[in-house]
C-alpha cells in the first residue's frame, strides 16, 4: 500500500468555553505498520488527538474542529464514529467501561454483530482475535472474573475482530500492575507483527523505547517528533514535554556524554568504555530506625466471605516516622492489608493494635483521627462544591468548632500547596484533585497517612509533585504508607519496603537489598528502577540517578 | 462478590430456548397472579421451587433468603391485622395474607429461576425474537450488567467517606438521608463519567455503524422446548380456569 496510514494536516480543536485550543494546527503523518507513542503532560492534547482520529470528537464530544484527517487515504470529515469501526479501533484506560458481555466469546462477537458480519464468519474472527491477544482458551470465561491485564486485552480483541488497520490506545496500561502492563505491551508487539498501525498514548517511557516514532505534544502542538532514541535521549526535550526522561538519558547528561543508547546493556558498555566506574561509599546511609510502634499487626489473617484468603498470618509493626512502600502484584493483598491499618476491614484471625490498644470495635471515625486513608481514585471522595468545603467536611464530622475547622482547613490546604479555596473540585486537574483528596484526609489530623497508588493516572510533573508533598509531610513527622507499583517511587522515597505475595509478607526491609534480590523481584514480577539496574551492571546498587552520578569520581577534564 | 444470579450449569432447563424461558416466567407469574387460595397456590409454588432446585439455584435462594422471609412474614402479618379492619386479626385476613405472601414469594422464586438459567444476552435475544427493538433489549441487559459495577463504586465511596469521619448511622431519617449526600454525589458523577465512556466504547464497536445487524447466537427450539412450552402453557390455562370458575379464589370481603 502506498500513502500514509494516518495523515493529519492543520488539525485544530477547541472545546466550547475553553480559553485555548486543545489542538493547535497539528500535523502528523504515520506510515503503515508504524508503532507511534504519543507523550506529553496532561492537557497537552493527547486524548483529544486520539479522539479526533476516531471522530469521537466532534461526533460525541462537541468541539470546533478544523483541518484534514485522513485514515488509509480517506478523509474522515463528516463520517460517524460507528462507520469507522472497521477502519480504526480505540482502547481506553478504563477497561471496565469497554466490556458489555457475560462471556469472552460474546464480547468479541459484539462488534461483529453491529457491523453486519455474517454469522458464519464469526467463529474464525473470534478465534484469531483472541489468539492475537493471548486469550485463546478463555472463550467461556466471564469477563468480570478476568484480571485487569486480561480485561484490557479482551477489549483490544473486541476491536481487533473488526479488522481495523489502525488502532489507537489511550493509556492502556495506566491502571494495570506490572504483570498486566507487560502482558499488554507484549500484545502491542504482536499486533505490530501483524502489520497494524498503532498509536499509543503513554506516560511510561518503558513503553516508548520500542516505538518507531515518538511524538511529544505540548499545549496542543507537536514539539518533537522522531525516533525514540533521539527524543528520549534528550533530557531537555523530555523536560519541555513534561515527560520523565529515561534514567540512562539523565545519567549520560549528568556525565557530559552524548547519544545515550536506550538499551541498558549498551548504555553500561558505553559507560565502561568511557571509563566511568562508580565508587559507592563503604557505608551507605540507612533509614533511621526509630521509636515505638504505632500500629502492630499480630498474626493477622483475612478471609473474605467468598472464602478467598487475602491475608495469611501477617506480622508487621509500623513505627512512628517511617516511610513505607507496600508492594506486590494485584491480588497479593496490599489493599486488604492497608484497610486493616484504619479499621476499614477487621482481621478474621489475629489482631491489630493501634497505639497499644486493640483496634477491633473502635469506630472508624475515631480511628480516622489517627490513621488517614487516601483512596486511589480521588473522585471516590470529592463531592463538595468548593475546595474549602471539601476539606472542611472531615473536621466538621469531628464536631470541631468553626474556628478550629477553619484552622484545620488552612493548615491542610497549606500543606498540599492548594490556594484556590473557592474553586470547584470537579474542574481541577487530576493531580490537583489527588492533592485535594490528601488535604481532605490531612484535615482530620492523622499521624499516619495510608495512600493507595497516589501517583496512578498522573503525568510525570504531577507524580513528582505528589511524592514531594509526601516527603514534606514525612519530614513534618507523619508516618507514610504508600501502595505503589512504580519502581522509582519506592527507590527514591521509601525507607522500608514490604512485599506481599499471596497474602503473605515476602520481604520487609530497606529498598536497597530488595532491589538487589533478583529472585525476589522475579517472583513479584517487579523491576528495579532503570538507574538501579544500570548501576548493577556497573557493580553497585544506586537508588536514583543522582546517587549513581554522585558515586562516579570527578574525572579530570578531558584532554584538549 | 458476584451480583448476577446466572449459574452456569448444563441442566436441561439451561438448554431451553430463551423464548421458552421467558414464556415460562410469564406463565408462572400469570398463574400465581390470578388465584389466591393457598391450597391452590401450593402445587404451583412447589413446582417452581422444585425447578429452582433442579436448575442449581439453591445458592441464589440462600443469598436472598432474607428477602423471602421478610416478604412472607411482613405480608402475612399486615394482612392478618388490616384485612378490612384496623389492628384486629381476622381469619379471612390470615388466609388472604397467606395467599399474598405465597404469591409474592412465588414471583420472586420464578424470577430467580429465570435469572439462574438465562444469560443476559439470552434475555436480549428473546426480546428481539419477540419483536422488541434491539436497542431497548440491549439497554435493559446493560442495566443488569451495570448493577454490580455501581454497587462496587458505591461501596468504595462509602468507605472513603467513612474514613473522613462520615457516620451514617446517627440521627433521624431525614438527617441520615442528608448524610448520604457525600456518598450519592461521587457515585452519581462517577456513574455519569463511566456512562459517557461506555457510550464511546459502544460507538467504537460499531453500535451505530449504519450496517444491518447480524446475530451470532443461534438458539434452536427443539422437542425439549415443545414439552416445556406445553407444560407451562397448560399450567397457566389450568390456573386461569381455576380463577374463572371461582375455585381458585377466596371468598370476597362481605
Amino acid at each position: 500500500m502506498n500513502g500514509a496510514a494516518i495523515s493529519v494536516r492543520g488539525l485544530s480543536c477547541t472545546y466550547p468555553g475553553a480559553a485555548r485550543p486543545a489542538l493547535a494546527d497539528l500535523d502528523l503523518e504515520l506510515p503503515h505498520g508504524a508503532l507511534a507513542v504519543v507523550m506529553g503532560a496532561s492537557g497537552a492534547g493527547k486524548s483529544t488527538l486520539a479522539r479526533c482520529l476516531t471522530r469521537l470528537v466532534p461526533c460525541f464530544t462537541p468541539a470546533d474542529v478544523t483541518g484534514d484527517v485522513r485514515l488509509v487515504g480517506a478523509s474522515v470529515a463528516n463520517r460517524h464514529v460507528g462507520e469507522l469501526a472497521g477502519t480504526i479501533g480505540m482502547v481506553f484506560q478504563d477497561f471496565e467501561a469497554q466490556l458489555f458481555s457475560t462471556d469472552v466469546t460474546q464480547e468479541v462477537v459484539f462488534g461483529l454483530e453491529h457491523t453486519g458480519v455474517p454469522p458464519a464468519e464469526m467463529p474464525g474472527r473470534v478465534a484469531r482475535a483472541l489468539a492475537a491477544v493471548g486469550l485463546a482458551g478463555f472463550e467461556q470465561r466471564d469477563p468480570t472474573t478476568l484480571s485487569g491485564g486480561e480485561k484490557q486485552r479482551l477489549a483490544i480483541a473486541g476491536l481487533l475482530a473488526l479488522r481495523p488497520p489502525i488502532m489507537v490506545l489511550d493509556e492502556p496500561t495506566t491502571d494495570l500492575d506490572p504483570v498486566g502492563r507487560a502482558e499488554v505491551l507484549r500484545t502491542l508487539a504482536a499486533l505490530r507483527g501483524e502489520g497494524l498501525t498503532l498509536v499509543v498514548i503513554e506516560h511510561d517511557v518503558a513503553a516508548a523505547v520500542a516505538a518507531d516514532r515518538v511524538v511529544f505534544l505540548r499545549e496542543g502542538r507537536v514539539i518533537a517528533d522522531g525516533p525514540a532514541a533521539t527524543l528520549l535521549g534528550d533530557a531537555e526535550t523530555c523536560a519541555a514535554a513534561g515527560v520523565r526522561p529515561p534514567d540512562v538519558t539523565r545519567v549520560f547528561a549528568a556525565l557530559g556524554l552524548v547519544d545515550p543508547p536506550l538499551e541498558l546493556e549498551a548504555a553500561a558498555a558505553r559507560l565502561r568504555a568511557a571509563g566511568v566506574v562508580p565508587r559507592p561509599p563503604r557505608f551507605l546511609p540507612r533509614g533511621a530506625r526509630v521509636s515505638a510502634p504505632l500500629i502492630a499487626l499480630h498474626g493477622v489473617g483475612h478471609r473474605y466471605p467468598n472464602g478467598h484468603e487475602a491475608l495469611v498470618d501477617v506480622d508487621l509493626e509500623l513505627r512512628k516516622g517511617e516511610f513505607v512502600a507496600l508492594v506486590g502484584r494485584n491480588g497479593s493483598g496490599k489493599t486488604t492489608l492497608a484497610k486493616h491499618l484504619n479499621g476499614l476491614l477487621q482481621p478474621t484471625a489475629g489482631q491489630v493494635v493501634l497505639r497499644g490498644s486493640r483496634m477491633a470495635g473502635r469506630p472508624l471515625e475515631e480511628i480516622a483521627e489517627d490513621v488517614g486513608y487516601v483512596f486511589q481514585d480521588p473522585d471516590h471522595q470529592l463531592f463538595a462544591s468548593s475546595v474549602e468545603d471539601e476539606v472542611a467536611f472531615g473536621p466538621r464530622n469531628l464536631g470541631l468548632a468553626p474556628a478550629a475547622v477553619e484552622a484545620r482547613v488552612a493548615e491542610a490546604l497549606d500543606a498540599v500547596g492548594l490556594h484556590e479555596r473557592a474553586a470547584d473540585p470537579f474542574v481541577l486537574d487530576k493531580g490537583v484533585r489527588q492533592r485535594l483528596a490528601v488535604a481532605a484526609v490531612l484535615a482530620l489530623g492523622p499521624d499516619v497517612l495510608v495512600l493507595d497508588e497516589p501517583t496512578t493516572g498522573l503525568d510525570y510533573p504531577e507524580q513528582r509533585a505528589m511524592m514531594e508533598l509526601l516527603r514534606r509531610l514525612h519530614a513534618d513527622g507523619h508516618t507514610i504508607v504508600v501502595i505503589t507499583h512504580t519502581p522509582w517511587v519506592i527507590a527514591e522515597y521509601a525507607q522500608r519496603v514490604v512485599l506481599l505475595a499471596d497474602g503473605r509478607v515476602r520481604y520487609d526491609g530497606t529498598p536497597r537489598p530488595f532491589f538487589e534480590d533478583d529472585a525476589l523481584l522475579a517472583a513479584a514480577a517487579f523491576r528495579a528502577p532503570e538507574a538501579t539496574r544500570l548501576g548493577r551492571l556497573l557493580g553497585c546498587t544506586p537508588l536514583s540517578v543522582e546517587e549513581l552520578v554522585a558515586w562516579v569520581p570527578q574525572r579530570t577534564s578531558a584532554c584538549p | 462478590m458476584p451480583l448476577t444470579l446466572y449459574v452456569p450449569a448444563p441442566t436441561a432447563l439451561h438448554r431451553l430456548h430463551p423464548v421458552t424461558k421467558l414464556a415460562g416466567l410469564a406463565a408462572f407469574i400469570v398463574a400465581a397472579f390470578v388465584v389466591d387460595r393457598p391450597l391452590v397456590l401450593l402445587p404451583l409454588s412447589a413446582a417452581v421451587a422444585a425447578l429452582l432446585v433442579s436448575a442449581g439455584g439453591l445458592p441464589n435462594v440462600r443469598r436472598l433468603r432474607l428477602m423471602f422471609v421478610l416478604v412472607f412474614v411482613f405480608t402475612l402479618v399486615v394482612w392478618t391485622f388490616f384485612y378490612g379492619t384496623v389492628l384486629v386479626p381476622t381469619r379471612a385476613g390470615f388466609f388472604y395474607g397467606l395467599s399474598t405472601a405465597m404469591r409474592l414469594d412465588t414471583f420472586l422464586a420464578a424470577g430467580i429461576l429465570f435469572l439462574t438459567i438465562t444469560r443476559i444476552e439470552e434475555i436480549a435475544y428473546a426480546l428481539g425474537r419477540l419483536g422488541v427493538p434491539y436497542t431497548v433489549g440491549f439497554m435493559l441487559t446493560l442495566a443488569f450488567r451495570l448493577v454490580p459495577v455501581f454497587f462496587d463504586a458505591a461501596l468504595a465511596v462509602l468507605q472513603a467517606q467513612r474514613c473522613r469521619g462520615l457516620d451514617v448511622t446517627r440521627g433521624g431519617l431525614l438527617r441520615r438521608l442528608r448524610r448520604y449526600v457525600p456518598v450519592i454525589v461521587p457515585v452519581l458523577i462517577g456513574a455519569l463519567r463511566r456512562a459517557d465512556r461506555m457510550a464511546m466504547a459502544l460507538e467504537l464497536r460499531g453500535f451505530n455503524s449504519g450496517r444491518p445487524r447480524t446475530t451470532w447466537m443461534r438458539a434452536r427450539a427443539g422437542g425439549r422446548d415443545a414439552v416445556a412450552g406445553v407444560l407451562v402453557g397448560a399450567t397457566a390455562v389450568v390456573y386461569v380456569v381455576l380463577w374463572a370458575s371461582g375455585t381458585g379464589r377466596l371468598a370476597p370481603l362481605p
